[in-house]
């Protein structure tokens, strides 16, 4: 299982492009901005990591994007951006495979959809937010944009979205269905997932993300999208190096971890119903490093995990784990940068559910 | 205000034609094919708008294809409904 | 050019409004039988009722499978491959033991489009959480999963209206890959207002019962349900002396890169998923017994269907199984790559329910009566929202 990444175009609550991902990484911190949620005629400010997705306009133009919502603006942005960094942008995409990762869909149009119904009866229902509802339409509007015609995907798996369509994505290129997939994550944040934070995590939500506490829920609501530039390895030495393996399954059939010879990226996102499961399946003493708090959580947030291994392998570089990111006295947690000796990072994420992704990213 | 006149608006608002105004659209202009540029899909959403604005039910794209080939064609088709 | 090595389906379950598993589907199917009525499990305020095809709630008919944690396509799925695995002769046991992939297709499954729970939330109140809950517990694929201890990869495909047929074309790439050597692949999908009127918003639902490739289509007819194919690896197939009821030879899939919801006039995408699956087991026109077409009874979809048939496998007997099923969305590929199987397997197509008369418009027409078929494949095709195109070649019988 093996694949070239040739580029990265990620949107994050730090802002859009590997750039703006390296000075969060830098600086170490991102702010999220703080929304109203009402509950039980309450209302309260909830911290989500929101996105702007206004330079999406320095692309595409704006009468091209009219029927372009907030969802698949996310994933057209970060699409652009990977094509954009990889130097391919301008060129024919006529093969070009898409493979989508989204847990939740587009959700804010899902809910305006019924919003027409409701307010003026059913056969006032919109066909246009219909029909960019459905969880697809962002790979339908990439493909339209960049004329790409080879095969579209997109997969829907909670936590395991990500590994689950990265695995679709190197198969691709494996069989030599394609030579190129712009595979990537994407999810928004909407008013019912905040209240739903509020309703399932209380009203006093966590200011900061402390995902190394396992047993605390400190979680922050994010939305965002990584896309990645993929080619088959033929002997060329890619931009950000290779995904090299692909591991998914179940902590009841998980062998325990013997230590690895790399950097673990933890995709623990402050969510207390599977940071147990990091608690139980590390072993103590491993290297390790979290990021989320610099985007937030949701599904597909370990696409950007990915990113950063993508960019530390690229510079040799590991940076610092956030410096508020908890306290956790049995990983050896990066807390200050260093060089990249190994060369390899492991992204590895459980979901609530005990279901585990693991990906590798290599230099060679 | 005129039916014309709210059309564009209408028409500008609900398909998102941000970049435009209601001086730009000509009574007589195409809306469809290379008019406006309005497609398939714009067509069906206009449908529920002209439901939503003015209780007026276009039953099938037939009626469609008559009803909005200008701003002047759909706003006398609008009145006739209307008045019916 | 060599083939791509088939993988043998061992096992199918399926249930619809045309029967609760394969069998009672295909007698109706080859009785002709078909009744689309107005939902009775919700309503509308549009001035007519569009027929659908529903399952009532007699299926499943075991009260084991009724379950209120999660959705009802998550249900139907596991009814499906409940089925699929007995078909297959595995011990659920035994399968534990395996790496089981599951890899399952659908639309309305994984969509939070809760309208008690929204109305309640919009107008201040304080709704349940259950609904959202059971969204969270309700991923076709992770809950199949989860009932059968399967730990191999688990993938829910939203290609809209195509991920059936995506769905079996990835299952089989695992197997071929060697990454599991038991997948189970298929697609689920129930009715529900949102996609009620979500299509009749869109002008392509029909107020009759739908006619595909009919002069006097006016769209289509929703439906619901589920299939799931049991695919091994030919190894394991003969290590446990199973035989295979047909086999997936290959698969294609192509985009429009068009439009959001109408699909490429000249079919473009669907040329090219044709074009691909068929050189993948290098197979031409003359081995093709029929096809099981996408036919939803939509003017625009079964014009370009009928050209693409027309021109890459002409005088290939055709038919469209929506006339008895209403359109599954995410469950359709895999409902009708099941229906595929199964008249592979009798050397018989049904006819196509709801054409009668030709439109002069279409090149070709579907086959109007029960008709003999020969020819070692048959092709299954899905043509989504979105532009995405999917086709599966199924090979007869035992390899």
């Amino acid at each position: 299982m093996r694949a070239a990444i040739e580029g990265i175009g990620v949107v994050g609550g730090f802002g859009c492009g590997v750039e703006k991902l390296r000075r969060a990484l830098i600086c170490g911190k991102c702010t999220p901005k703080m929304i109203p949620v009402t509950t039980r005629n309450q209302t309260a400010e909830l911290p989500v990591y929101l996105c702007d997705t206004s330079s999406l306009e320095s692309f595409i133009n704006k009468r091209a994007l009219r029927r372009v919502d907030h969802y698949s603006k996310l994933a057209v942005l970060g699409s652009f951006l990977a094509l954009e960094d990889a130097g391919v942008l301008q060129d024919d995409h006529l093969n070009l495979a898409i493979v989508v990762a989204t847990g939740y869909g587009a959700s804010l149009t899902t809910f305006s959809f019924l919003d027409t119904a409701f307010d003026d009866g059913d056969a006032c229902a919109s066909p246009t937010l219909f029909s960019n509802s459905v969880h697809n339409a962002a790979a339908a509007h990439i493909s339209i944009l960049l004329k790409a015609r080879g095969p579209n995907l997109t997969v829907s798996q909670f936590e395991m979205s990500v590994p689950s369509a990265l695995l679709a994505a190197c198969r691709l290129l494996e069989d030599k269905v394609v030579d190129a997939v712009l595979f990537g994550g994407v999810d928004e944040y909407c008013g019912v997932l905040g209240y739903c934070w509020q309703r399932f995590f209380g009203p006093d939500s966590a200011v900061s993300m402390k995902p190394l506490e396992w047993n605390n829920q400190s979680a922050i609501a994010g939305e965002g999208s990584a896309f990645f530039f993929l080619t088959r390895d033929e002997g060329n030495k890619p931009k950000y190096g290779f995904v090299t393996d692909i591991q998914i399954g179940h902590i009841e059939k998980h062998e325990s971890q013997s230590q690895l010879g790399g950097f673990l990226f933890l995709g623990a996102d402050g969510q207390k119903s599977s940071g147990i499961h990091y608690a139980r399946c590390i072993q103590q003493g491993t290297h390790a490093a979290v990021y989320t708090p610099l985007y937030g959580s949701f599904p597909v947030g370990f696409a950007i995990d990915m990113a950063i291994a993508a960019v530390s392998v690229r510079e040799g570089t590991i940076y610092a784990t956030p410096r508020h990111a908890g306290k956790n006295s049995g990983l050896k947690i990066i807390w200050n940068e260093q060089h990249l000796d190994s060369k390899r990072i492991y992204c590895l994420k459980f979901s609530c559910k005990g279901e585990y992704g693991m990906i590798s990213i290599t230099a060679k | 205000m005129a039916l014309n006149e709210k059309l564009k608006i209408i028409i500008i608002e609900e398909l998102n034609l941000e970049d435009m105004t209601p001086a730009d659209i000509d009574d007589d202009a195409p809306l469809f094919g290379n008019g406006l540029g309005l497609d398939s899909l714009d067509a069906v959403e206009l449908v529920v708008q002209v439901q939503k604005y003015f209780g007026v039910e276009i039953k099938d794209m037939d009626e469609g294809r008559v009803a909005f080939q200008s701003i002047n064609s759909l706003s006398n088709f609008i009145e006739e409904r209307r008045s019916a | 050019m060599s083939p791509i090595p088939p993988v043998p389906v061992t096992g199918i379950g399926c249930l619809c409004a045309a029967g609760a598993n394969l069998n009672e589907c295909m007698d109706s199917l080859f009785a002709g039988k078909r009744k689309p009525l107005p939902p009775t499990r919700f309503s509308s305020d549009h001035q007519v009722a569009y027929p659908v095809f529903e399952i009532t709630r007699a299926f499943p008919a075991d009260s084991s499978n009724q379950r209120s944690d999660i959705l009802f396509t998550a249900e139907l799925a596991l009814v499906a491959a409940k089925e699929a695995i007995e078909n297959a002769g595995w011990n659920r046991e035994v399968l534990k033991n395996r790496q089981v992939g599951v890899c399952i297709g659908t639309t309305v499954g994984s969509a939070m489009n809760n309208e008690e729970f929204y109305r309640s939330y919009r107008s201040g109140g304080n709704p349940n959480m259950d609904a959202i809950t059971r969204f969270l517990n309700s991923n076709p694929a992770q809950v199949i999963a989860a009932e059968f201890g399967l730990t191999g990869p688990c993938q829910t495909v939203v290609n809209a209206c195509s991920s059936g047929t995506d769905a079996i074309g990835l299952g089989a790439s695992w197997i071929r890959s060697g990454i599991c050597d038991v997948v189970l692949a298929g697609g689920a999908d129930e009715l529900c207002r949102v996609t009620y009127n979500g299509f009749i918003s869109l002008m392509i639902s029909d107020t009759s019962p739908c006619k595909p490739f009919d002069a006097n289509r006016k769209g289509l007819n929703l439906g619901e349900g589920s299939a799931v194919l049991v695919l091994e690896s030919s190894d394991l197939c003969r290590s446990r002396k199973q035989s295979a009821r047909a086999s997936v030879l290959s698969f294609g899939s192509g985009c429009d890169a068009y439009h959001l919801t109408a699909p490429a006039p000249d079919g473009r995408g669907l040329k090219q998923a044709i074009a691909a699956a068929m050189t993948a087991c290098d197979k031409t026109v003359e081995h093709v017994a029929f096809v099981n077409a996408h036919g939803t009874g939509t003017p625009d979809n079964d014009r370009v269907e009928s050209l693409v048939l027309n021109e890459l496998l002409p005088q290939i007997p055709y038919l469209s199984t929506k006339g008895y099923t209403g359109h599954t969305l995410g469950a359709a590929g895999a409902i009708e790559a099941a229906f595929t199987v199964a008249c592979l397997e009798a050397g018989e197509i049904p006819a196509s329910a709801g054409f009668e008369t030709p439109d002069p418009k279409l090149l070709t027409t579907p086959v109007k009566h029960q008709t003999a078929v020969n020819g070692s494949i048959a092709i299954t095709q899905s043509l989504a929202f979105g532009g995405n195109n999917a086709v599966v070649i199924f090979g007869k019988g035992d390899i």
